[in-house]
C-alpha cells in the first residue's frame, strides 16, 4: 500500500461519520434537549470507554492479529482504581498503575504471539480469562470507591461549556494522527499489509506486533478507568458484556479484521455510532431490544459499503484480480 | 482413521512405532496427548475428591463435555475453512428458549418442536454462510453482527420471560441412564462417530480442507466453494442449535443467554485439538480431546474450592500451558520428521 493511499482517510471511516450523523440527526430532531451541554456530555461520557478501549484494539487489528484480552484489562482497571485511588495511591498513582498493568498485560499476550509463536486468537481467551480472575481476585463483589477526583474530573465540563471527554477524544484522535505518521504506525500498516513483505524490506515484525500488543493493553487500562470514572464504584463482571461491541465498533469504523487497513479514528467514530445509536432509538421510543438489531445490521452495511469501494479500488489496480480477505495471509 | 492406524499396530519397538505413528498421521500424536492430559485432570479430580469414585468422576466430566463437544464440531468446520463462528451461543440461548417457548413444558409438542427449532438454528448458521460465500463479509464481522442481531430479536420476542421451564423429556434425555451409564455418553459416543467420518471420511470433509488450506487452488479445481461454506456454517448452526437444546435439558429452565459461556470455550477446544485458525489444518478427533480437557478442567477446579476468581486465572494460565504445550509439540514432531 503506497504512502498516499494509507494517509488518505479510510473510506470505511468516511462512511461511518456518515451514518453517524445521520443518527445523530434523529436524534437530535426526536429529542429536543439533544443538543444542550448536559446530553452532549453524557452522549460522550457513555461513548468514551469503548472509544479508548476500540482505539486500542484496533492497534493490534491492523497488524492483523487478534486480541481479546481487553475486557479482563479493563476488568483489572476498574477494580484497582475502586480500591487504591481513595487511600493509597490517589488518583494519579491508579491512573499510573492501571495503564502499567495494562501494558504488562499487553507484554504477555505479545510475548506469547510473537515470542513463542501462539495464536493470538486462543492465546488472548486464555489470558482474558485469568485477567477476569485477578479483577476477581482483588474485588470479588461489586464495590469499593472511586475517587470524586476522578468520578467528578472526568465526567464533568470544563468552564460548564467543553466536556471533558470531548477534550480526550480529541486528545487520543490527535495523538493517532501524530503516531500514523511516526516510524511504528507506518510498519504497523506495513506489517499488517504484506508481514512477509514488510520483513523482508528490513521491519522488524515482531517488535512491531509487540508494541501494538503493549499499546492496546495500556489502552484498555484507560479505558478501565474511564469506566471507574463514569460508574464511580469497582465491578470485576461490568465489562462482560463489552467484547462484541469493541470489535463492532472496530469493524464498523472500517478496519479490516485482515489487517492492514482502516484506522483508530474509524474505531472511535463506530464506538460513537454504537452509542448514538442507543439514545436515537430511546429518542424514538423503540423498544430497548432494537438496540442491539440496529446494532448488527449496521455494522453489516458499514462493511458492505465499505468492501464495495475496496472492490472497486482493487480491481481498478490489479485488474480484476479476486478479493480475499475473509482468509488472513499465512 | 483406523485404516492408518493399522500398520502401527504390528511395530514392536515403542520409539519407531511413534515415529512411525507420527508418519502415518502427525494429527493423532496431540489428540493423544491431550487426552493423556484430560485423563490426568480426571484422576487429580478423584485425588482431590476421595469420596468419589473414578468412573462418577470419569462420567461426570463426559456429561458436562457434550455441549462443548457438540457446538466446537461447527466451530471447528468454521475454522477449518478460516473462517469463524461468533454467533454459537446466541444461537445455543435461541434454541433453548425456542424449544422451551414451543414446548411450554410440555411433551407433547416436542415431535414437531424439536425439528423446528433446529431447522431454524440451521437457518442462522446458513445466513452466516450465504453472506460469507456470497456478499464476502469477513467470518469474524458476518457472525458477530448476525449474533447481535438475532440476540435482539429473541429478546423482542421474549421480552418478559426471564426462565421457561423446558420440556421432561428433554430433562430425562440428560439426567437418565441406560444400563448403568448416563445417556449423553451415549449420545457423545454417536455424536463423535458421525462427525469424524464426516470430517474426516466423506468427500465434502476433505473438499472443506481443501478450501481452508488454499481457497484459490480450490476454486480453480472447481470445488464447490459457496456451497461448501454454506454448508459448513448451516452445519455449525445445527450444532449450536443442538448444544442449546441439551443445554436446556441440562438446566431445566432456559434463558436467553444460556449459550454465552460456551462461544470462547468451543474456539479454545478447536485450537487446543491442533487446528490453525488460518484454516486447513486440525481433525475432529482433536477438537473432541480439546473439549474433553477443557471439560475435565472445570470439573477439578470446581472441586478445588476456590474462590472464582482464583479458578478464573488457573483456567486462563492452562489454556495458554496446553496452547504452549501443543506449539512446542509440533515443533518436536518436525524435528523428528527431518
Amino acid at each position: 500500500m503506497s504512502l498516499a493511499t494509507r494517509l488518505r482517510p479510510a473510506r470505511g471511516a468516511a462512511i461511518a461519520v456518515l451514518i453517524y450523523l445521520v443518527m445523530y440527526l434523529v436524534y437530535a430532531i426526536s429529542e429536543a434537549s439533544a443538543t444542550s451541554v448536559f446530553a452532549i456530555t453524557n452522549l460522550l461520557d457513555n461513548t468514551i470507554v469503548l472509544a479508548i478501549a476500540a482505539a486500542g484494539l484496533t492497534l493490534v487489528v491492523l497488524t492483523g492479529e487478534f486480541d481479546l484480552s481487553g475486557i479482563g484489562v479493563i476488568a483489572i482497571a476498574n477494580v484497582v482504581v475502586a480500591t487504591t485511588s481513595v487511600g493509597i495511591l490517589g488518583w494519579f498513582g491508579a491512573l499510573v498503575a492501571v495503564v502499567l498493568i495494562g501494558a504488562a498485560v499487553g507484554l504477555i499476550n505479545g510475548w506469547l504471539v510473537v515470542g513463542l509463536g501462539l495464536q493470538s486468537l486462543a492465546v488472548t481467551i486464555g489470558t482474558m480469562i485469568a485477567c477476569e480472575g485477578v479483577a476477581l481476585v482483588i474485588l470479588a463483589a461489586p464495590g469499593g470507591e472511586v475517587s470524586d477526583t476522578v468520578a467528578n474530573g472526568l465526567t464533568g465540563d470544563i468552564a460548564d461549556v467543553v466536556p471533558v471527554a470531548a477534550v480526550i477524544i480529541v486528545g487520543v484522535l490527535m495523538l493517532w494522527f501524530v503516531f500514523a505518521r511516526t516510524r511504528l504506525g507506518i510498519a504497523i500498516y506495513a506489517v499488517g499489509s504484506d508481514e512477509n513483505a514488510a520483513g523482508l524490506s528490513g521491519l522488524n515484525v515482531r517488535r512491531t506486533k509487540l508494541l501494538t500488543f503493549v499499546l492496546a493493553g495500556a489502552a484498555y487500562g484507560c479505558a478501565g478507568y474511564l469506566l471507574s470514572a463514569q460508574t464511580g464504584s469497582g465491578d470485576p463482571r461490568a465489562s462482560n458484556t463489552f467484547l462484541l461491541f469493541m470489535y463492532a465498533a472496530v469493524a464498523i469504523g472500517g478496519t479490516s479484521l485482515a489487517g492492514g487497513r482502516g484506522g483508530v479514528f474509524g474505531s472511535v467514530v463506530g464506538a460513537g455510532i454504537l452509542t448514538v445509536m442507543q439514545k436515537m432509538l430511546f429518542a424514538l421510543g423503540a423498544a430497548s431490544f432494537y438496540t442491539s438489531v440496529f446494532s448488527g445490521i449496521i455494522m453489516l452495511v458499514a462493511l458492505f459499503v465499505g468492501n464495495l469501494s475496496v472492490l472497486r479500488l482493487r480491481r481498478r489496480r490489479r485488474g480484476g484480480a479476486e478479493w480475499q480477505s475473509a482468509t488472513p495471509r499465512p | 482413521m483406523a485404516k492408518r492406524d493399522a500398520p502401527t499396530l504390528s511395530e514392536s519397538k515403542p520409539a519407531r512405532l511413534r515415529a512411525h505413528a507420527a508418519r502415518a498421521n502427525p494429527e493423532l500424536l496431540p489428540v493423544a496427548v491431550v487426552l493423556a492430559c484430560a485423563a490426568l485432570l480426571i484422576i487429580a479430580t478423584k485425588i482431590l475428591n476421595p469420596g468419589s469414585s473414578l468412573t462418577q468422576q470419569l462420567s461426570a466430566v463426559l456429561v458436562t463435555s457434550i455441549f462443548l463437544v457438540v457446538a466446537s464440531f461447527g466451530q471447528g468446520l468454521t475454522i477449518l475453512l478460516g473462517g469463524i463462528d461468533l454467533s454459537i451461543g446466541v444461537v445455543a440461548g435461541l434454541s433453548a428458549m425456542m424449544i422451551s417457548v414451543l414446548t411450554n413444558g410440555q411433551n407433547a409438542s416436542l415431535p414437531w418442536a424439536v425439528p423446528a427449532t433446529l431447522a431454524f438454528c440451521a437457518a442462522i448458521g446458513m445466513i452466516n454462510g450465504l453472506g460469507i460465500a456470497l456478499a464476502k463479509v469477513p467470518p469474524f464481522i458476518m457472525t458477530l453482527a448476525s449474533g447481535i442481531t438475532f440476540f435482539g430479536v429473541g429478546l423482542g420476542f421474549t421480552s418478559g420471560l426471564a426462565q421457561r421451564p423446558v420440556a421432561p423429556a428433554l430433562q430425562a434425555l440428560m439426567s437418565g441412564h441406560w444400563l448403568g451409564v448416563p445417556i449423553p455418553i451415549y449420545l457423545i459416543a454417536g455424536f463423535v462417530v458421525i462427525a469424524a467420518i464426516f470430517q474426516n471420511g466423506t468427500a465434502e470433509g476433505r473438499q472443506l480442507y481443501a478450501i481452508g488450506s488454499g481457497p484459490r487452488a480450490a476454486s480453480v479445481l472447481g470445488l464447490p466453494i459457496s456451497g461448501l461454506t454454506i454448508l459448513a456454517y448451516a452445519l455449525s448452526g445445527l450444532c449450536a442449535g443442538v448444544s442449546g437444546l441439551l443445554l436446556a435439558g441440562y438446566s431445566s429452565a432456559a434463558t436467553l443467554d444460556i449459550g454465552d459461556p460456551l462461544l470462547l470455550p468451543t474456539i479454545a477446544a478447536v485450537v487446543i485439538g491442533g487446528a490453525r485458525v488460518v484454516g486447513g489444518k486440525g481433525i475432529y478427533l482433536g477438537t473432541f480431546a480439546g473439549a474433553i480437557f477443557l471439560s475435565a478442567l472445570e470439573t477439578v477446579i470446581t472441586v478445588l474450592s476456590l474462590s472464582q476468581g482464583l479458578r478464573n486465572i488457573i483456567e486462563g494460565v492452562i489454556i495458554v500451558g496446553a496452547l504452549l504445550l501443543q506449539s512446542e509439540r509440533w515443533g518436536a514432531l518436525r524435528r523428528w520428521s527431518n
